[in-house]
This record gives structure tokens, C-alpha cells and sequence, in this order.
């Protein structure tokens, strides 16, 4: 189990998670991002304690609200719950997000696994 | 973060309200709060004349209703429901007290009640509107706290709440003319013990 | 005391009588009899208090919840919130795309709010896999004359014909005095041009039921 080389440093799933979430909230028609029940639960339970120990570590899951990163055998695999702006179409935004982020992740030197996208909401921007 | 659904129109009917926060939306949910949490908690006090109780009281009743709404078959019963979650949350309470010490249910302790502070106006209330209190109410608060808990609650739903017989008769497991029963003796009762009082 | 006694007065008349016509002057009966209007008088004592009461109770602004109630119910009840199904709409080697019911019921409730005297209440959706397709116009809802499935056939106008074939029940309520049949045409409609624009995907089977009337 080696650390993935990038300019030095080393490429989480922490890292690649908050890359996704960003690319995520900069796509348009993206609201924001849904925390889930897994998300809260992560937050309070030992999973959450886990991640902070773990934040850095290769091959293991790093989840936040609405965001959860895998990396396996340079591959990064990643899960995104969104809300959508109702004035754009759900299944074109959710397509947007998929493309962009396996595009930046691609930056990254990893390998672009699966970006499984769930719209939890749709909603008129306010 | 923002709640779910937005664009939600409160002119709606409460069934359709009702209906939406049954299929989990929030801002349909909260309307439900906002509207009962202050009759929820007149009750409560009356019940209890603890403001903290009747708050816990309030919270655990809502939590409860948005636990159970999924369950609810008729979303027209949706306040008789939740004023029977109220109402058997304060008698729970009141029971766990007279488990613990003595519950004062005797009218000849009205002097003592009168010296605990049960007749004051609640904290923070301004003395001019405390000024209106007229005899004749706090007489009532004094004696309505003198009834058993099943009367005082059944007297409250119906002449503080307007609850209909049969919703009341619901929450307290006795028939519509058990209820019209019970309300006859609170009536009398309290009556008599504001004139005791006088 | 058994729970049905009403308390009587000596001369055989109930306390629940009495109370009954309070507001009403008092019969030929009562204004003769001594403890009718010792009755009467104390009741009437009663039913003024009560009501100066429950006055006084509504404005009384310490007699309200903290503001922190609300706040504390919500938190516990966003920590709580049920999510709904999910309903995948699209899968590669990319990845899948999914929805969940709520996102849909959304499209569906806010296309409501453009069809006047219809309020949408509980809204399930349902996927028919591939497979079934072919017999989905087999299945018109017989026991409900207000609920109907639409012609497969109107489906393939707007978008490609993608994604899962969906079944939507949604429950309303409608304002008394409206035209049924022609305002549940008519949100039928805008359903059916709702999730297309909004979602991506063709709106399938639109099965709506009036459940409720509600005044206007």
C-alpha cells in the first residue's frame, strides 16, 4: 500500500471528496449538496471518529455531508447527493456533475472510477 | 440548510398539509408545529402549571406526531390526534409525580395551593395585564387545579381546546357520554369549590 | 361515581341541563325554584370565568412555547427526516444517476400549483421495469372512476424515451364547486409536461385521485 504521488503530496480520498464537492457546487443548477442519514450518523458514531484518524489513509472511504470518496488501487470512486435548481433539468445537471468530476479527477493522476449521483432534491432557487 | 419542498403555499388546506409532512416535507411539517406548539403548550401549562414540563410536554408530543404521521390514516384527524399525544404525555407526567410525592387533589388544600403560587400570574407576564386577572379567573385556575387529572384534562380540551366529545372520549378511552358525564361533574365541582372559594 | 352520573340538584333537574341553556333566560321552572338559581347563577359565574379564561389565556404572551421549541422539534426532525426511495434513472460504466421519490414528488406538486382548485397531498411513485412495459396500458385502475392511465402512446412526443417507466399515484384534494373530470385532465397534463422538463425522463403512468374537497 503506497501513498499516490501528486507534486509531492498525497491524494486522499478526503482530498478527492472536497475536489468532487466543489466541482459539484460550481457546476450550474447545482443548490448544494444533501446531508443524509448516513452523513449524520457518521458525524456522531464511531465512523466519524474513524474518518478524522483516517482522513489521510489510502484505500478507505471518506464521507461528509453529501459527499463520500473511495480510493482503490489508484482508482477513485465517489457518491454525490444533490439538490437541483428546478428551472434545469435533474438528469442533464446530475450528467454535467458526473462528467466534471471525473474530468477533475482525472487531474489528479487517478483513475476516474464510477461517480454515482443521487438528486435527493428539486427545488426553485431562492 | 434549507428545508425540502420550498414553494409551499401555507394557504393550503391542513389535510393537504398534513399529507405532505406524512410523505416527510419539512416546511409542511413545521407550518404543523408552528400552528399547535402555542395551544399545545397552553394546555401543557394548564395541566402541569410547570414551564419547563410543559415544554418538554410540547417537544416530545410533536416529535412523536412526525415519528407517527406516516401511520396516520385520515389526515382531517390529524389535531385530535396530536392534542391525544399531548394530553396522555401530561398525564404520564402527572402520574410519575404522584408517584413520587404527594399529589394535592383535596379542595381543602386551596389555602396551601393559594401559598405555592399556583394563582400568580405566569413569570414574565407585565403587571398591568396581571392587573386584569379578574378574581373570578383565578378562583377558576385555583379550583381547576383541585381536579383529578382526568377531569381537569377532559375540562380543558373541551372548554380551552373546543375538542369535540368524541375526540375527547378518544383521548381518554371513555365514551362521547362518559365524556358529557365527567364534564357535568368538573363543571360542578368546580362550581362549588369557587364558591367555597368566595 | 360511575362515570355516566350527572349531578343532580335536590328538586331532580341535572347540572348538564342547566348549563345547556345558560345563555337562555331562565325557564318558568327555574325562576321559581331556589337551588335552580343558585345552579344557574354559579354556572353562570363559571361559564364567564371560563371564558375570560381562555381569553386571556390566547394573548397572554408568557402562556407561549420558547422560541427554542420550534427550533429543538426541527433539528430532531431534519436529523429524523425519512428519505424517501430512490428511483435510478440512468447507469454506465460512469456511474448511476438516481432519484429520489421526494425530488420527484416535488416536480410533480409544484406542476399542481398551476392548475387551479387542486391541492396535491401524498404522491407515490412507482418504477415498472423494461420488461413490463408492454402490458402497461393493462393496468386501468377499475374501482376509481377518477383515476385513469393515460395512452403509452402520448409518451413518446417531447424527450427521447428514457429511464425507468414510472407510476405516479398522487392524492388531492379539490375545491369544492370545481369540474373534476376537467381539472384532473388538466393537472394530468401538466404533470406529464413536468417531468420531462424538469427531470429528464418521460412521465409514464399518471394515476390521480380526489381523496378530499376542501372549501374555498
Amino acid at each position: 500500500m503506497s501513498d499516490q504521488p501528486l507534486n509531492g503530496k498525497v491524494v486522499t480520498s478526503q482530498l478527492i471528496a472536497s475536489l468532487a464537492a466543489r466541482t459539484a457546487l460550481e457546476t450550474p443548477g447545482v443548490l448544494r449538496l444533501e446531508p443524509t442519514i448516513t452523513g449524520f450518523v457518521a458525524r456522531l458514531g464511531p465512523a466519524a471518529l474513524q474518518n478524522l484518524r483516517n482522513a489521510g489513509s489510502q484505500n478507505g472511504t471518506y464521507r461528509h455531508d453529501g459527499v463520500a470518496a473511495t480510493i482503490s488501487d489508484g482508482t477513485a470512486h465517489v457518491r454525490l447527493d444533490i439538490a437541483t435548481d428546478i428551472a434545469y433539468v435533474a438528469l442533464n445537471v446530475a450528467e454535467a456533475v458526473q462528467q466534471r468530476v471525473r474530468e477533475s479527477i482525472s487531474h489528479t493522476g487517478l483513475t476516474p472510477g464510477p461517480v454515482d449521483i443521487c438528486i435527493l432534491a428539486i427545488e426553485p432557487r431562492s | 440548510m434549507d428545508d425540502h419542498g420550498r414553494g409551499f403555499d401555507p394557504d393550503l388546506d391542513e389535510g393537504s398539509i398534513v399529507a405532505r409532512a406524512q410523505d416527510g416535507d419539512l416546511a409542511a411539517f413545521e407550518h404543523l408545529v408552528v400552528t399547535y406548539q402555542d395551544r399545545l403548550f397552553r394546555l401543557a401549562y394548564r395541566m402541569l402549571n410547570d414551564r419547563g414540563e410543559a415544554e418538554d410536554t410540547v417537544q416530545e408530543s410533536l416529535i412523536a406526531s412526525w415519528r407517527g404521521l406516516p401511520m396516520l390514516a385520515d389526515v382531517n384527524a390529524f389535531d385530535g390526534w396530536l392534542y391525544r399525544l399531548a394530553t396522555n404525555k401530561c398525564l404520564d407526567v402527572l402520574r410519575k409525580r404522584s408517584s413520587h410525592a404527594e399529589n394535592i387533589t383535596d379542595p381543602d388544600n386551596v389555602c396551601s395551593l393559594t401559598e405555592a403560587g399556583a394563582i400568580r400570574a405566569p413569570a414574565g407576564s407585565d403587571p398591568a395585564h396581571e392587573a386584569e386577572w379578574s378574581a373570578q379567573q383565578a378562583g377558576l385556575i385555583l379550583v381547576l387545579n383541585t381536579l383529578p387529572p382526568v377531569q381537569r384534562a377532559c375540562w380543558l380540551l373541551r372548554e380551552m381546546h373546543g375538542l369535540t366529545y368524541a375526540d375527547i372520549g378518544a383521548t381518554l378511552k371513555i365514551s362521547p357520554a362518559g365524556v358529557r358525564g365527567m364534564l357535568a361533574r368538573a363543571r360542578h365541582q368546580i362550581t362549588e369549590g369557587m364558591s367555597q372559594w368566595r | 361515581m360511575a362515570l355516566g352520573d350527572i349531578p343532580r340538584l335536590g328538586c331532580g333537574r341535572s347540572i348538564d341541563r342547566i348549563w345547556a341553556t345558560i345563555d337562555q333566560p331562565p325557564t318558568a321552572h327555574e325562576q321559581q325554584c331556589e337551588q335552580c338559581q343558585t345552579a344557574r347563577a354559579r354556572l353562570s359565574g363559571l361559564n364567564e370565568a371560563t371564558r375570560s379564561l381562555r381569553e386571556s389565556d390566547l394573548r397572554n404572551p408568557s402562556l407561549k412555547a420558547h422560541p427554542g421549541v420550534t427550533n429543538a422539534i426541527m433539528d430532531i426532525a431534519r436529523a429524523e427526516i425519512r428519505r424517501s426511495k430512490r428511483i435510478r434513472l440512468h447507469s454506465t460504466v460512469n456511474g448511476t444517476t438516481e432519484i429520489s421519490e421526494q425530488a420527484l414528488s416535488s416536480i410533480i406538486r409544484f406542476a399542481a400549483t398551476a392548475v387551479p382548485g387542486i391541492h396535491s397531498r401524498r404522491c407515490r411513485i412507482e418504477v415498472r421495469s423494461t420488461a413490463d412495459n408492454l402490458s402497461a396500458t393493462d393496468n386501468l385502475s377499475a374501482t376509481d372512476n377518477l383515476s385513469a392511465t393515460d395512452n403509452p402512446s402520448e409518451n413518446t412526443g417531447t424527450t427521447a424515451s428514457t429511464g425507468p417507466h414510472l407510476i405516479v399515484n398522487l392524492r388531492v384534494a379539490a375545491a369544492t364547486g370545481i369540474d373534476i373530470p376537467r381539472t384532473v385532465d388538466a393537472l394530468r397534463h401538466q404533470i406529464r409536461n413536468a417531468i420531462p422538463a424538469g427531470v429528464g425522463i418521460t412521465a409514464g403512468t399518471i394515476n390521480i385521485t380526489v381523496e378530499d374537497l376542501y372549501d374555498v
